[in-house]
């Protein structure tokens, strides 16, 4: 046998974190930024054939094609001389969740730092051993060079072609020897509220062909849902069995869609006081003229990825646990489980498969630790995918927010901006986080709710402020956070003040803006766009209409967005045409940015159009995608997409141009009809009423 | 119980009889390019050529299809393993993001574009709009039909 040659970096010394020993508190995330030393753990070389070990999670942002792209070029290799495994729990240090936008913004420097390094030792004439970094200044590292080899190209799609020829990636596609069936069974209703089950019919359940075994397990608990365990030897044989046990459930209390509306209504909220938390502090006075005085309220809404989440876990015969999970946070799982099982996190080793479909939502940990209990139970390897009905009624979803925007305009200027609004908790979710926690949280807000809601026009007099408020159905990160409901709500009032001014409403932001990059792609997406003044055309079967919309997502990514719509009489609105200016700093892959703009844009569409998830009978009412719709292919209109190119450091395209997309539609849809949409997503029929 | 896929005859043993067509390919036989997305034939993800007919899997009884042809995304490549004009555009033009829905997105346009070779920007729309992705792949995905379209003209 040859001998194998082996050159890695030194493992970085893993900072140990002791769980608290109190099992009233709950895991939560760690997020260890990523340094050049951490970096050294993730390449190795070994026989001229090197291994990049993913530092982050596939969710669909084609990161593991940017990722190879910088070690490629760093290295200073062929792209096929590098091989890219995604990781598991038991293969890196910790890494922090695969959210926000951070792959680029926060990897890219440290994985270039540590290709470098190897690159130099090799060269050198290094092919053992563990090697130190050797840091350089960024200016010498090649993915900042004048004539890079793959930074800013478009090489092929990293498990593309597994993917167009149906090959094994997400965590359902895994099969195990001897695999059975799961499923836990809870009450109709949300886990917010305390239920269990309290009869079932376990003669008329054995009677199911196919039928394994029931699990009844204290630990089977999501929030204040205790669950019933099913197993299977094929999965629609859990339909039957589900059927057959007609499970009676013990629930307590009960919530309804007013209950939520109330809840978050900014109307209450400010008759009872003073907003607790404040973004932007100018005082106003509250008795002003206001010029502008709009409410907006949005609902809660699905992240609806195509993959309802799944977990395959298996016992191995020393009672170690391997878990296949498609997840934003495998250490975050594999924590999880361990502490609910009671296992060594050594003895638990979470593997990262492709996700189809995160936006925020596979951030928790459930069916793998439903798939790992049961595993446990059953002595076999069990599968666990939710329904499409359990993503909704279990699952976390974007919280509804109620906004209240008020100005005042002087000399055609802004003069003073208010902005209070309400919404459940982002960060600080209650998928997570019990009440009592989440109380103290609420001493420090919740920046999630906070993103994107600091007014990014000049105003002599800013002051914006958010209430938080627990609701009885879950809610937590969905793409860009806080960000777009704030900024459809900001860019919908802003392009109000410029009505009221008569001013263009590309010319209004213009002589607002504060930051430089943002009237960039707000002069870039005029220019592409033809703008010339949002008017809207008349004597046509159909309101033709245009809006503009521009925003920062994190301090960091710029977006500017201009939006044609065409609306029948009867108000039924079709997106004809989207334009978007980009601006993320230094890229990597232009083409997969171009990717996360068209489907931020789509995104966006949604928001006006179609997001909302009903709540009735104490849970989330939708079952399937009828009840709550997304964007289909003839929803979508051409989009036309401009980067702006230059050498800043890299930042985020993942969440960047939601900002800006929803507020332009909902302007276009202003200027059509002459009506403001504050209701989303948008009633047609509402609309034709508010016309009349 | 036999089944014809993708050229092959497979026995299907009997405690999976009762289980749709989707949970036959992925689970029993392994062929998991196929996707559980929703289990009730909205989102398009499990869809299958049967006979010539772009189909949801999900909700096809197995034994309703005994004496048909079915074509899954891993039969789609000639036998060689050459990439179906479709597969090769859908790369051409990369349209995955995260993929989940694409296997489905491909079937459906092979199944177009086999009884329409040259479809209209409206004929797309009429085909393809009932397979859902979320990450909003759309404009790619209608470039791409016309891609392959092209190709095979």
């Amino acid at each position: 046998m040859k001998r194998r040659t082996f050159l890695k970096g030194g493992l970085a010394a893993g900072l140990v974190v002791a769980l608290p020993a109190c099992s009233l508190i709950p895991v939560t995330p760690k997020r260890p930024q990523p340094t050049a030393e951490a970096a050294m753990g993730w390449v190795s070389c070994a026989d001229g054939q090197y291994q990049l070990i993913l530092p982050r999670i596939e969710i669909g942002q084609n990161i593991a094609t940017a990722i190879k792209q910088i070690a490629c070029e760093e290295l200073g290799i062929e792209w096929d001389e590098l091989s890219l495994d995604f990781h598991s729990t038991a293969t890196i240090d910790q890494v922090k969740s695969t959210v926000g936008s951070e792959s680029i913004k926060d990897f890219a420097v440290p994985l270039a730092q540590a290709c470098a390094t190897l690159r130099d030792a090799i060269a050198a004439g290094r092919s053992t051993g563990e090697i130190g970094l050797v840091e350089r200044p960024l200016s010498d590292l090649r993915i900042f060079a004048a004539a890079p080899r793959y930074i800013g190209r478009r090489p092929p799609l990293e498990q593309g072609q597994d993917i167009v020829r149906g090959q094994s990636l997400y965590a359902a596609d895994i099969r195990r020897e001897n695999m059975i069936y799961g499923r836990v069974l809870r009450a109709p209703v949300s886990p917010e509220l305390p239920s269990q089950p309290v009869r079932w019919d376990m003669d008329a359940a054995r009677a199911v062909p196919g039928f394994v075994d029931i699990v009844d397990d204290p630990s089977l608990k999501q929030a204040q849902s205790k669950g019933l365990g099913i197993l299977a030897k094929t999965p629609s044989t859990l339909d039957r069995i589900a059927d057959a046990l007609n499970v009676q459930w013990d629930i307590d209390g009960t919530f309804e869609q007013h209950d939520i509306d109330n809840a978050v209504d900014i109307e209450r909220r400010l008759n009872s006081g003073r907003l607790a938390n404040t973004i932007q502090s100018d005082s106003i006075e509250d008795d002003s003229r206001w010029d502008v005085d709009l409410r907006f309220d949005i609902p809660l809404g699905a992240h609806g990825p195509i993959e309802p989440r799944a977990a395959v876990a298996e016992f191995d015969q020393s009672g170690a646990l391997t878990v296949w999970a498609g997840v934003q946070d495998v250490f975050f799982v594999r924590d999880t489980i361990a502490r609910a099982l009671s296992l060594d996190s050594r003895d638990v080793d979470v593997k990262s498969r492709r996700v189809g479909g995160a936006f925020g939502g596979k951030t928790m940990c459930t069916v793998e630790l439903e798939a790992a209990l049961l595993a446990r139970a059953a002595g076999h390897p069990v599968k666990v995918q939710w329904t499409r009905a359990q993503e909704y009624r279990q699952g976390f979803h974007r919280p509804p927010s109620s906004h209240r925007i008020r100005a005042t305009l002087k000399e055609d200027r802004l003069d003073s901006w208010w902005h209070g609004f309400a919404s459940s908790h982002i960060l600080f979710s209650n998928a997570v986080l019990p009440e009592w926690m989440q109380q103290i949280t609420d001493f420090i807000g919740d920046p999630g709710v906070a993103r994107g809601a600091d007014m990014p026009y000049r105003a002599k007099n800013r002051r914006t402020e958010f209430d938080l408020v627990r609701i009885p159905v879950f809610t937590g990160p969905w793409r860009g956070l806080g960000a777009g409901p704030n900024m459809l709500a900001i860019e919908s009032a802003i392009d109000e003040c410029a009505i009221k001014t008569n001013a263009d409403p590309v010319a209004f932001r213009r002589s607002h803006i504060e930051d430089p990059r943002l009237a960039d792609v707000l002069n870039s997406v005029a220019e592409i766009s033809n703008w010339q003044g949002a008017k809207p055309t008349e004597d046509t079967p159909t309101y033709q209409g245009r809006g503009v919309a521009c925003g920062i997502y994190k301090e960091t990514s710029y977006a500017a967005v201009v939006a044609d719509v065409s609306i029948s009489r009867d108000g039924n609105i079709q997106v004809t045409h989207l334009w978007c200016a980009h601006d993320c700093g230094h890229i990597i892959n232009p083409d997969q940015v171009r990717a996360q703009c068209e489907g931020n844009l789509v995104w966006g569409l949604g928001m006006v159009l179609s997001d909302q998830l009903p709540v009735e009978n104490a849970r989330v009412a939708a079952e399937t995608f009828a009840d709550a719709p997304i964007p289909r292919l003839e929803d979508v209109s051409p989009m036309t997409i401009e980067l702006i190119s230059n050498r800043l450091p890299p930042t985020g395209a993942g969440e960047t141009a939601i900002v800006a997309a929803s507020g332009a539609i909902a302007n276009a849809v202003r200027n059509a009809t002459g009506v403001r949409p504050t209701r989303f997503p948008i009633d047609p029929k509402e609309l034709v009423r508010s016309q009349a | 119980m036999k089944l014809r896929i993708n050229g092959e005859l497979r026995e299907i043993c009997a405690a999976w009889r009762d289980e749709p067509l989707l949970f036959v390919l992925r689970e029993h036989l392994g062929l998991v390019g196929t996707k559980f997305g929703c289990g009730v034939g909205i989102c398009g993800a499990c869809t299958v050529i049967i006979d010539g007919i772009a189909q949801r899997s999900c909700i096809t009884a197995t034994e309703d299809v005994t004496a048909s042809e079915i074509r899954t995304i891993e039969g789609l490549a000639d036998n060689n393993g050459n990439l179906h004009p479709v597969q090769q555009a859908w790369l051409d033009e990369a349209v995955p993001q995260c993929g989940y829905c694409q296997a489905g997105q491909i079937m459906a346009a092979a199944a177009l574009l086999a009884t329409n070779p040259q479809p209209s920007d409206q004929d797309i729309d009429d085909a393809m709009s009932d397979n859902l992705c979320r990450c909003g792949t759309y404009q790619r995905i209608r470039k791409a039909i016309k891609r392959a379209s092209e190709a095979a003209t």
